[in-house]
């Protein structure tokens, strides 16, 4: 079963207000670096892109290298105008994608 | 969505760090050359001014399996003005590259927070590149504890 | 009723007869909680983790066998003088990691390592090279310490087995270079000046500590009905009000087992004899409710009880415990843990903590390893990183172990899960 990513940011903001957004995905993100106990590397297998955006237009992203630890955390902000959606993408090396949605409503 | 469950991905995880234990994770060093070559490719091969960029790490990781970061510029991210993309690089891992983060004015503020590796005590270093095509670039010594017991 | 897991289904519970719980009336006050008792609570026979070290330590003290580690030697060992060795040789031998940590993870030695963060439970031997010392000493001091101080901590390097003496001579010639203090190449590398580690993160945070999955995870498994057809919810309908400081008084003696029980034990024990659950000591599934049965008590003070006589008497033996020398490394728990001996110094670049404040928050997430630890896996660690062979966790050693510190920690208010390196 899949897991829902963790996702926090506020129900309600302010006209032009700057809100933070945290957000989690659970995953290994195996470095492709490191050697089972049989002396094999363990293939590569992480996140490599994080999107958020904000009624579809862009707000924030990453290119995202093995160096990023396992469970990937990002954090950032986003300056909300209007009432919207936010959605959310994490891409897998696999090619699956992870999407969330968060509503916000600006007074 | 992704099949990885949170529960796949802890046992796996799990499985993993087990695993650290019998290898080195990180057994190559690199070349600090490595980390211009990427610094390099993000700014077109030109220099970036020294300043307007803020690194918050701890000053020494207790271990350099997910240590957090924070890189902000300095700007007032309008359209007019704004951070178009952060690179963050550390220069003593076996592959420099960490994170490169991308900005609009919609982000409000060029900040962003996550969790890196480390393999050793090394380098942070940060290039940002704005809107009307500036450079600033700043870094950050941070330690990485070595255990005491060994193997 | 019987419950016929045994080892033939590699499962550690043997057949054990108990008696039906009154499923429908829940707990009722003054009975004690059904427990299975099968032998073992956890997996038998014991098996050390995938991927910690392999080596067999069985000619070393554990913690179940105090007499097994060769006694420390009597007289020095007389060597033709001087010692040929190579201080080349005997600069990597200091910094060498495989064999017990190096010398740097206790000592300053000037420029050894590069001075990257040496320790100083031991003395700064930057100077040593002139103190006078003749080779004779040097070597048995590395060799074995005991000879000329039994209350030493210096692990016996030579006598259980880790350098051979010529290797121990090529430590010995780089020992007498050793002329100048170190120059450390940060203010951090400095262990007078390094700050102690102080633990700042939002440990019940879930975008902190991964391990608060582990209180989502139990919430489902508490409801969840198990092979006899009830759940943990059919007695106890509100677990936040059966175990609002239940964890807090815990191990505790347990007359019924002849030893003391922990949060961990007790679930597997409980469970087993209630809704017919397998949740061994060390499963994923015993970690998550050990968890959440200590994070619904969290803010309550640690308070066991060691009012009886076996209790009291279990303390005791836990104290002991605490002072046998175990391992190829012959470093007993208050070796390192003590503000006298090792406590509060640095171990090369980890920080040796006391007792007090080494309970409060097991289980606890790790995030080296991005596992949950509970004590008895912590216990597990430190054995088997001082090279001894460790205990099933179930073990009553352990137990008495836990009592111990559990009364040491009294009054700290318990913060679960706890967030580690």
């Amino acid at each position: 079963m899949a897991e829902k990513p963790r996702i926090k940011l506020p129900k309600t903001a302010k006209k032009g207000e700057v809100v933070q957004i945290k957000t989690l995905l659970s995953h290994t993100m195996e470095s492709g670096q490191r050697k089972d106990a049989s002396g094999n590397i363990i293939p590569r297998k992480i996140i490599n892109k994080f999107a958020c955006t904000f009624n579809d237009k862009p707000v924030f992203s990453a290119d995202i290298e093995p160096a990023v630890a396992a469970n990937p955390y990002m954090q950032f902000a986003a300056r909300v105008e209007e009432s919207g959606t936010f959605k959310f993408s994490w891409t897998d090396d696999d090619g699956t994608v992870t999407t969330a949605v968060e509503k916000i409503t600006v007074s | 969505m992704t099949g990885l469950s949170r529960r796949t991905a802890l046992a796996v995880g799990a499985g993993g760090a087990a695993l650290a234990l019998i290898g080195n994770i990180h057994s190559a060093v690199a070349a600090p050359k490595d980390a211009e070559a990427d610094i390099a490719k993000f700014t077109g091969g030109k220099t970036a001014e020294k300043g307007k960029i803020t690194i918050d790490l701890p000053e020494i990781a207790e271990n350099g399996n997910t240590v957090p970061l924070t890189v902000s510029v300095d700007s007032p991210m309008t359209a007019e003005s704004h951070v178009t993309d952060i690179l963050v690089v550390a220069d003593g891992n076996p592959r420099p590259g960490v994170a490169t983060f991308h900005f609009t004015p919609l982000s409000g503020s060029a900040e962003a927070t996550t969790r890196i590796r480390l393999a050793t005590t090394q380098n942070i270093v940060v290039v940002a590149k704005t809107s009307d095509g500036k450079l600033y670039t700043g870094q950050k010594l941070v330690k990485v504890t070595i255990g005491g017991c060994g193997g | 009723m019987i419950f016929g897991l045994g080892r033939a289904a590699g499962i550690g519970l043997l057949a054990a007869i108990v008696t039906a719980p009154a499923i429908a009336a829940g707990p009722s006050k003054g009975e004690p909680a059904p427990l299975d008792m099968g032998e073992a609570a956890a997996a038998r026979p014991w098996k050390r983790y995938g991927g910690w070290p392999k080596r067999d330590m069985s000619k070393f003290n554990t913690l179940a066998k105090h007499d097994v580690s060769p006694p420390g030697p009597t007289e020095p060992r007389k060597l033709p003088s001087p010692i040929t060795g190579d201080p080349d040789k005997g600069a990597k031998l200091v910094a060498d990691r495989s064999r017990g940590g190096s010398c740097l993870a206790c000592h300053v030695m000037g420029q050894a390592g590069k001075a990257d963060l040496p320790g100083n439970v031991g003395p700064d031997l930057s100077e040593i090279g002139n103190a006078g010392r003749d080779d004779e000493w040097l070597f048995n001091y590395v060799y074995d310490a005991r000879v000329y101080n039994p209350e030493t901590i210096m692990i016996p390097w030579g006598s259980h087995g880790l350098f051979n003496d010529e290797e121990i001579g090529h430590m010995v010639a780089f020992l007498k270079t050793l002329k100048a203090p170190a120059k450390f190449p940060t203010a951090l590398d400095d262990p007078t000046k390094r700050p102690p580690p102080v633990e700042t993160r939002d440990n019940l945070d879930p975008f902190v500590n991964e391990a608060m999955t582990a209180v989502e995870r139990a919430e489902t498994l508490f409801a969840a009905k198990g092979p006899s057809g009830s759940a943990c919810v059919t007695c106890h309908a509100d677990a936040k009000a059966s175990f609002s400081s239940w964890a807090a008084h815990m191990p505790k003696w347990e007359p019924r087992l002849a030893k003391v029980m922990g949060v961990e034990e007790f679930i597997t024990r409980h469970a087993k004899a209630t809704t017919g659950a397998t949740w061994l000591m060390q499963s994923d599934e015993n970690l998550a409710m050990a968890v959440y049965l200590r994070h619904i008590a969290n803010g309550e003070m640690l308070a066991v009880d060691t009012s009886s006589p076996e209790a009291k008497a279990a303390v005791e033996r836990g104290k002991k415990l605490t002072t046998i020398k175990l391992g190829q490394l012959n470093l007993a728990c208050m070796d390192c843990h003590s503000a006298e001996k090792g406590g509060l110094k640095w171990i090369r670049g980890q920080w040796l903590g006391e007792q007090r404040g080494q309970l409060d928050h097991f289980p606890t997430w790790r995030t080296s390893l991005l596992q949950i630890w509970d004590i008895r896996k912590r216990f597990q660690w430190c054995q088997v990183n001082i090279r001894a062979d460790e205990l099933p966790p179930d073990a009553k050693e352990y137990g008495d172990l836990e009592l111990f510190l559990a009364s040491a920690n009294a009054g700290l208010k318990m913060n679960v899960p706890g967030i580690r390196h």
